[in-house]
């Protein structure tokens, strides 16, 4: 429209070109990170129940965080490249110290990890591989800390508000974290793990909530710009259903497998989402334009 | 030009564009300047800085619009009716700087009795011949009165009445009417010392009483009501113009296009020149008139003149049908003048044709004054097409030329070269013009089309060396860089190259029409090999060294041999030139431009305090970088004031001093008075600054113009709108129509196309195309054609912004992108609204980018005095919508990135940024 | 174009000799670590661009393309005004802007025949580029190490460090940076490190004909800038100001800064930019408190329930 032209209607700042599969690492970093850190911490507060649990969680835990850096590395504009970032450390960078919490966590929690499997094959190093999961716990607590600083220190609409990101991140890991640990437990035939950890599970679940209503009310503008009052129920319904609801619901009633299972499922699938919407923020173009093509 | 030359003397911009930044005011008008001369317009912005007032005044509200303090939209076409408001206002206010105009224009002159002015015969000038449409300056009595009993000043009655006839303009010569002056039997006097004059302006056919009553009528409010603008934004711009001029402040007006390409483009000129004089602006610094040319070396095109009707240096080309062309002393005698500079006109001529002819031009065979070519018809570039348009033309040349998209009329410039039997493109990229047979959505398939098309392809400007001369007559040398790759040579090796091998055809024939060829001088071979900057050895073979070109354009004394060179000692100016055989000039205005061997003035690039730096370039005349200076002393010698002094009389030393070189006889004291009957430059006053002028005034009132003395305002020939101001005229009645199928004209006033176009430049594009719509990174600033309009007319057309449009004249039709935008407003003009469109005419359809071309709208029509078509004005339709058929592709695919293969010898880290970091 | 693209990706970008694939390889991996001797800091240098002498002629942008022989963007006709380039990318580090502000329309659309012109018509040309922030965002986000402060303190990105993770693209808050689709590394101004190493100014500043961009070193340009906002204030432009030459509370200043009459945002520029670093201790303690609060609640669980 003429007397319209300009760029008082468009948008300033440049998407980065990360889209679902940033949601996807999310995931992944924060189920792994946290299945380690739920394990670790149960391992040194009960060894005696925990042990041998922990001793499968810290591969599964492995498995799930080389998946992760594949995913990391394989979204970089140049893959091949990715060891440039091993060139510096920056503190002031959140990727930076990402990068570097994950690297160095990687390496004792490879060691824990083979220790555990030797330990099942015979080969016992207990001292090492206590030292390993003790050397790890920071890094990996850093490893799941660094995601949320990094999505909302930028100048991205709606991520430069979300102020709670990182806690509800680093507080989400551990939620699955411990989710997955129950279900670890529930497979491996441990009724007193499965026990406290359900109870554990339903104590997370509901702590959960306080940064997810934090970075919910963080959001709550940006969300009213994109998406119709409809939307916004839809999606905020399922979130919470999926996420809270649901777990809690299937934990409480059963500590049957299939539900604890199903708990698990639904916790992850309603992570997911959350961490979906939130990266498709800087895509999704005001409603005022989309309404009015 | 002639509107210049008509008006001080000289067919030039009078100042240089680093000038403008001493105006106090500068007017722009029928320019763009900062879209169309970016780099130049730095100085106008300087003048801006130091607080002038810089005003423009257009149809459109342009990106020069953006930056002037003064923005007034008019009509397109209604130019006239401004510019004669303001020279109303100035006269009927008296805002006049008296002492200039009494004592430097032609102002208290005295005309002849007989004259008659549109005022008098509604809208025509007496001595209108309706069977030619045109005027006849002696019927017409347009000249001075005589002395004595009032005899009318006249030509010898025993000239020939075929020689009256050339005055009429149909077959015209055009001659040095680019300077507009020196056409004699239209020449005002006799003698330009015994003109009558009256000094109290009172008398009834004096200039100033005449001038008078003819802009009576261009009051403020007619003035409203022809161009649209309010009675507030005129009178502002009046007292604008009108408050920066006098002895203390000076004002600049600047035109380009918007003014030349109009059936009344000379006419604009004339209208601006009288305002100038009038105002006491012109030989001022800061002030004269700024003509924009709109390529880098049209100045230069028209001074070694590449016009049919002109020899280099404005001499007329002599012209079959007129018998005192025969001889060269009635030609002389004919085509000089007897005072005034061109009192050294046979100096000019006989030099010319020894340097043509060298030791075959002799005082016997009259210097080969025979050889030279005569015209005897029309051969202007819109004759020529209308006339290849009719089969009349075999084959031709084109050389850096586009007319099959550029040219008026474009449908009409490709059906003539579809009659050709062959064409020559020479180019660098396949243009229009060279694909015209393959690639012209609206041509029959080329099985019917018979041309045979040969495309040479041709250096670019790096690739090759020559001068340019500017708009401010200023000659440059460009320095070549590199060699052409591959078969490119440049135009110069091409028609070197050429008129050997003709001269080897025609070697040894005894035949006479073959002898001006076989004896035209032609040796401009390099002595050695020439050399790249790099210090290489050029692989061309053949290149002509342009530098013996200029030598030869300079001029040379064949009786006196140069010790250091070997050859005939240069000349260093004009001044040296004689008319019996023993000098030799390719362009007189020009001389001096290489006075000794190794000094090419053109290649000098000395920087120093001064502002005028005349140690950088050359310009003519003599390295003069304001003409007229004379008149920005008083008529005592002294500056008009302190801040405007540019050149004056030290009455010490007697003589001409200044921060310019003077315009002017150095030792002519400022209170010589010619003796009656005085000849040459001795006829001029000391006190009359325009030299090349029979009486050295500026002419107010100037009849050597083919279209009047005094500007009128019409309506161009394709308007809305009839003449307001002159209704039984509604446009010029001496402008040539060409009559033909594919030039069919909706005249003023016409219903069928009520909305008034114009064209007009971007920054990113320049003409038709070929030298930047083969290029990304202007194609991605301005990938397609589009038209402007205003909201109001696309709302009444149901057009949309960013959807297309279709416009149609009663020539063709085209789509463009619909640029619907407040820039362009509707007008009120004469109690109606009327609407405008701009659209740019960069595109055709060869090219990275393609699209409509807006030539093919414009229509062929002609000024009488120098063949200018009409493109800033013409009547269109327009509607929402598309073309049926397909749209042109685009005939090269786009440059891919990395548009360069790496560099060689270069580390990856040394590459240009753009390269780094291809995955590897 | 792809084909091409392909095909010249492929060639060496360099005339350093062949090498076979393992020494390809451990030169790959070696290279991004080696260190040369830094060069000695040199006085600050910048841009200071006075918007109310623009004339858009868009020389800028292409004495920027030709001279790091960047790509055309394609040709895409925007219709808005004459800005067909849209945007600042990896392939455009010069974007001229235009924004038209013209009063209501005559009022012929009214029907009536006067004509009211209004006097405030204006028509703002701007050029955009990188504004080489003093503490830039994108330095702070880049892990690499790519972008760095150069030796005349402008942002410079070491396009052959980049690994395209694009953390600079969301940290800017003017929207400067893009990854080029060829590589996918990141992309910006350079204020032609290159040309200033040699002692020149950079191409779009030598090539602009009114001088809107001025170049050279800061505080000389802040000074310059000053004036000029004074003059203007005399001439009667009253709402001429400076942006991006002095730090705000919320980010620092700008080593390539503007003059412009009218909002930030007019221009398409952030009306209050903000530093994001600003948050991100804070960011941090979130987090960690987030994990914690975690953390200690399983332990406490676990611990009182172990028996």
């Amino acid at each position: 429209m003429p007397g319209e032209s300009g760029y008082a209607h468009l948008p300033v700042t440049k998407v980065p070109g990360w889209h679902g599969l940033i949601a996807w690492d999310a995931l992944l970093n924060g189920m792994a990170t946290g299945l380690f850190m739920a394990a670790a911490v149960s391992e040194l507060a009960a060894p005696a129940v925990f042990t041998p649990v922990a001793k499968v969680a810290y591969p599964v835990a492995l498995a799930l965080l080389l998946v992760d850096l594949g995913l990391l590395v394989s979204d970089l504009g140049d893959p091949l490249r990715f060891h440039h970032m091993l060139r510096v450390f920056k503190p002031r960078s959140p990727m930076s110290v990402g990068t570097w919490c994950l690297v160095i966590f990687s390496l004792p929690l490879t060691a824990a990890a083979a220790l555990s499997v030797l330990s099942e094959l015979g080969i016992d190093f207990e001292r090492a591989r206590i030292l390993a999961v003790v050397v790890a716990l920071p890094f990996g607590f850093g490893s799941a800390a660094y995601k949320g600083v990094l999505l909302s220190t930028n100048a991205q609409p709606g991520w430069k508000d979300a102020r709670w990101m990182g806690g509800y991140l680093t507080n989400s890991a551990l939620l699955m974290g411990c989710g997955e640990l129950l279900v670890l437990s529930a497979l491996m035939g441990q009724p007193q793990a499965t026990a406290i950890l359900r109870i554990a599970f339903i104590v997370l679940l509901v702590l959960n909530l306080i940064p997810l209503g934090l970075l919910f009310a963080n959001l709550r503008p940006t969300h009213a710009r994109l998406y119709t009052r409809g939307q916004q129920w839809l999606v905020g319904v399922l979130m919470f259903a999926a996420g809270t609801l649901i777990p809690l619901g299937l934990t409480f009633l059963n500590d049957g497998l299939i539900f604890i299972c199903g708990a698990l499922i639904s916790l992850l699938l309603g992570s997911w989402l959350i961490r979906f919407v939130y990266v498709k923020i800087p895509h999704t173009p005001p409603l005022e334009i989309r309404s009015g093509e | 030009m002639p509107g210049l030359g008509a008006s001080f003397g000289r067919g030039a911009a009078t100042n240089y564009q680093q000038d403008m930044a001493n105006s106090d005011c500068i007017l722009f008008m029928g320019s763009n300047m900062a879209e169309a001369q970016p780099v130049g317009f730095r100085w106008p912005m300087e003048a801006k800085e130091k607080g002038a007032t810089l005003i423009h005044v257009d149809p459109r509200f342009t990106r020069m619009s953006a930056v002037c303090d003064v923005y007034v939209g008019i009509r397109s076409g209604s130019d006239i009716a401004f510019l004669g408001g303001l020279v109303n206002y100035v006269l009927s206010n008296d805002r006049w700087f008296h002492e200039y105009v009494l004592a430097y224009t032609n102002a208290s002159t005295i005309i002849e009795e007989g004259f008659r002015d549109t005022e008098d015969l509604a809208g025509l000038f007496s001595g209108f011949d309706s069977q030619d449409d045109a005027y006849d300056a002696q019927q017409g009595h347009w000249g001075y009165e005589e002395p004595g009993n009032g005899r009318q000043a006249e030509q010898d009655a025993s000239k020939d009445t075929s020689q009256a006839k050339s005055a009429k303009g149909r077959h015209g010569l055009h001659g040095h009417g680019m300077d507009g002056n020196a056409e004699p039997h239209t020449s005002p006097s006799k003698d330009g010392t015994a003109e009558l004059r009256d000094p109290t302006l009172q008398h009834p056919r004096c200039v100033m009483q005449i001038l008078r009553r003819h802009f009576a009528r261009y009051t403020p409010e007619v003035v409203s009501e022809v161009c649209g603008c309010t009675v507030e934004e005129f009178m502002r711009v009046a007292e604008l113009l009108c408050s920066n001029s006098g002895r203390d402040r000076t004002t600049c007006i600047a035109y380009a296009l918007g003014w030349t390409q109009h059936t009344t483009g000379v006419q604009i000129i004339r209208t601006a020149g009288i305002l100038q004089l009038l105002l006491g602006n012109v030989g001022r610094p800061g002030g004269g008139i700024m003509a924009l040319r709109g390529h880098s070396t049209i100045q230069g095109a028209t001074d070694v003149s590449t016009l049919y009707d002109t020899l280099p240096g404005y001499l007329p080309q002599p012209a079959a049908y007129d018998g005192t062309h025969e001889k060269l002393s009635s030609y002389i005698v004919h085509e000089g003048m007897a005072t005034g500079g061109w009192a050294n006109f046979s100096k000019y001529i006989v030099s010319l044709l020894k340097a043509w002819y060298g030791d075959a031009a002799t005082p016997e065979n009259d210097f080969a004054f025979s050889w030279i070519p005569r015209v005897d018809a029309d051969y202007s570039a819109l004759a020529y097409f209308d006339r290849m348009s009719k089969g009349g033309v075999k084959g031709y040349f084109l050389t850096g030329q586009n007319p099959a998209g550029g040219g008026p009329n474009a449908g009409l410039h490709r059906a003539g070269l579809r009659n050709l039997e062959w064409l020559v493109v020479l180019d660098w990229f396949q243009t229009e013009s060279a694909l015209f047979w393959k690639n012209d959505p609206n041509a029959p398939p080329p099985s019917e089309i018979k041309t045979e098309v040969f495309f040479i392809p041709a250096a670019a400007a790096q690739e090759k060396e020559g001068s340019l001369t500017n708009t401010q007559r200023l000659l440059q040398w460009h320095n070549k860089a590199l060699d052409p790759s591959g078969d490119c040579r440049s135009d110069a090796w091409f028609l070197y190259n050429l008129g050997k091998r003709l001269k080897q055809l025609y070697a040894g024939s005894t035949d006479p029409k073959d002898q001006p060829l076989l004896n035209l001088t032609w040796d401009y071979d390099f002595d050695e090999q020439p050399r790249l900057p790099d210090g290489t050895l050029s692989r061309i073979e053949g290149e002509p060294d342009l530098e013996k070109v200029l030598m030869e354009i300079n001029g040379h004394r064949l009786d006196e041999t140069d010790p250091h060179s070997g050859r005939p000692r240069l000349v260093s100016g004009f001044s040296e030139l004689k008319d019996d055989g023993t000098t030799a000039c390719g362009c007189w205005v020009y001389s001096g431009v290489f006075p000794e061997p190794g000094r090419n003035r053109t290649n000098e690039r000395k920087i120093t305090d001064d502002p005028f730096a005349p140690e950088w370039g050359f310009a003519w005349p003599n390295n003069i970088r304001v003409l007229y200076n004379r008149a920005s002393a008083d008529p005592e010698g002294r500056p008009w004031s302190e801040r405007k002094k540019l050149v004056w009389w030290d009455f010490e030393k007697r003589r001409w001093v200044g921060l310019d070189k003077p315009d002017f006889e150095l030792d002519k004291p400022p209170d010589y008075k010619p003796p009656p009957g005085a000849t040459g430059m001795a006829a001029i006053a000391g006190n009359h600054p325009f030299t090349m002028k029979c009486d050295g005034l500026g002419w107010l009132y100037s009849p050597g113009i083919k279209d009047g003395p005094l500007p009128t305002h019409y309506e161009p020939v394709e308007s809305p709108l009839g003449n307001l101001l002159y209704p039984k005229h509604n446009s010029n009645p001496t402008v040539r129509l060409f009559e033909g199928p594919l030039n069919h004209i909706a005249h003023s006033p016409t219903a069928d196309y009520p909305v008034v176009a114009t064209t007009f430049r971007l920054t990113e594009h320049y003409l038709s195309g070929p030298m930047s719509r083969f290029n990304s990174w202007l194609n991605e600033l301005q990938p397609e054609m589009f038209a402007e309009l205003s909201p109001e007319l696309a709302a009444e057309r149901g057009i949309v912004h960013g959807g297309w449009m279709t416009i149609r004249t009663a020539r063709g039709r085209i789509e463009a992108r619909a640029m619907v935008t407040r820039r362009l407003r509707p007008f009120v003009v004469e109690g109606r609204v009327v609407h405008q469109i701009g659209l740019p005419f960069h595109w055709a359809f060869a090219g990275e980018v393609v699209g409509s071309n807006a030539n093919d709208l414009t229509a062929l029509l002609a000024d009488p005095n120098v063949s200018m078509h009409e493109s800033k004005a013409f009547a269109c339709q327009v509607e929402a919508g598309r073309l049926e058929g397909h749209a042109p592709q685009p005939t090269v695919a786009a440059a891919p990135w990395p548009t360069l293969d790496p560099i060689p010898d270069t580390p990856a880290s040394a590459q240009p940024e753009g390269k780094l970091g291809h995955g590897k | 174009m792809a084909s091409r693209e392909k095909q010249l990706s492929a060639l060496l970008q360099t005339s350093d000799p062949p090498r076979g694939l393992v020494s390809q390889l451990v030169q790959r991996l070696i290279y991004p670590f080696r260190y040369g001797e830094p060069p000695k800091p040199r006085p600050p240098t910048g841009f200071y661009t006075d918007t109310t002498v623009c004339i858009g002629c868009k020389a800028c942008e292409v004495a920027c393309k030709q001279w790091n022989q960047l790509p055309s963007d394609g040709f895409n006709w925007s219709g808005n005004s004459y800005d067909n380039t849209a945007e600042l990318s990896a392939t455009t580090w010069r974007h001229v802007k235009f924004i038209e502000q013209f009063g209501e329309g005559s009022s012929a659309e009214r029907g009536s025949l006067d004509v009211t012109v209004s006097d405030h018509n204006r028509w703002l040309m701007m050029s955009d580029v990188c504004k080489h922030c003093l503490a830039a965002p994108c330095h702070q986000a880049c892990p690499t190490g790519a972008i760095i402060h150069n030796e005349f303190e402008n942002v410079y990105i070491q396009a052959d460090i980049c690994n395209g993770c694009s953390c600079c693209i969301a940290a800017c808050p003017f929207g400067v940076i893009t990854r080029d689709k060829v590589g996918g590394h990141s992309h910006k101004c350079t204020l032609c490190y290159d040309r200033q190493r040699d002692g020149l100014e950079p191409a779009c500043a030598k090539a602009c004909p009114t001088q809107s961009i001025h170049f050279g070193p800061v505080d000389e340009l802040r000074e310059m800038a000053r004036k000029r906002v004074e003059e203007l204030y005399r001439r009667g432009v009253p709402e001429a100001y400076l942006y991006g030459d002095a730090a705000t509370d919320t980010y620092s200043e700008l080593h390539s800064f503007y003059l412009l009459v009218d909002r930030p945002s007019v221009y398409g520029l952030p009306d209050n930019p903000f530093n994001p670093w600003l948050h991100m201790m804070g960011d941090y303690f979130r987090s960690i408190a987030g994990g914690l609060a975690a953390i200690v609640a399983l332990f406490v669980v676990v611990f009182l329930l172990r028996s």
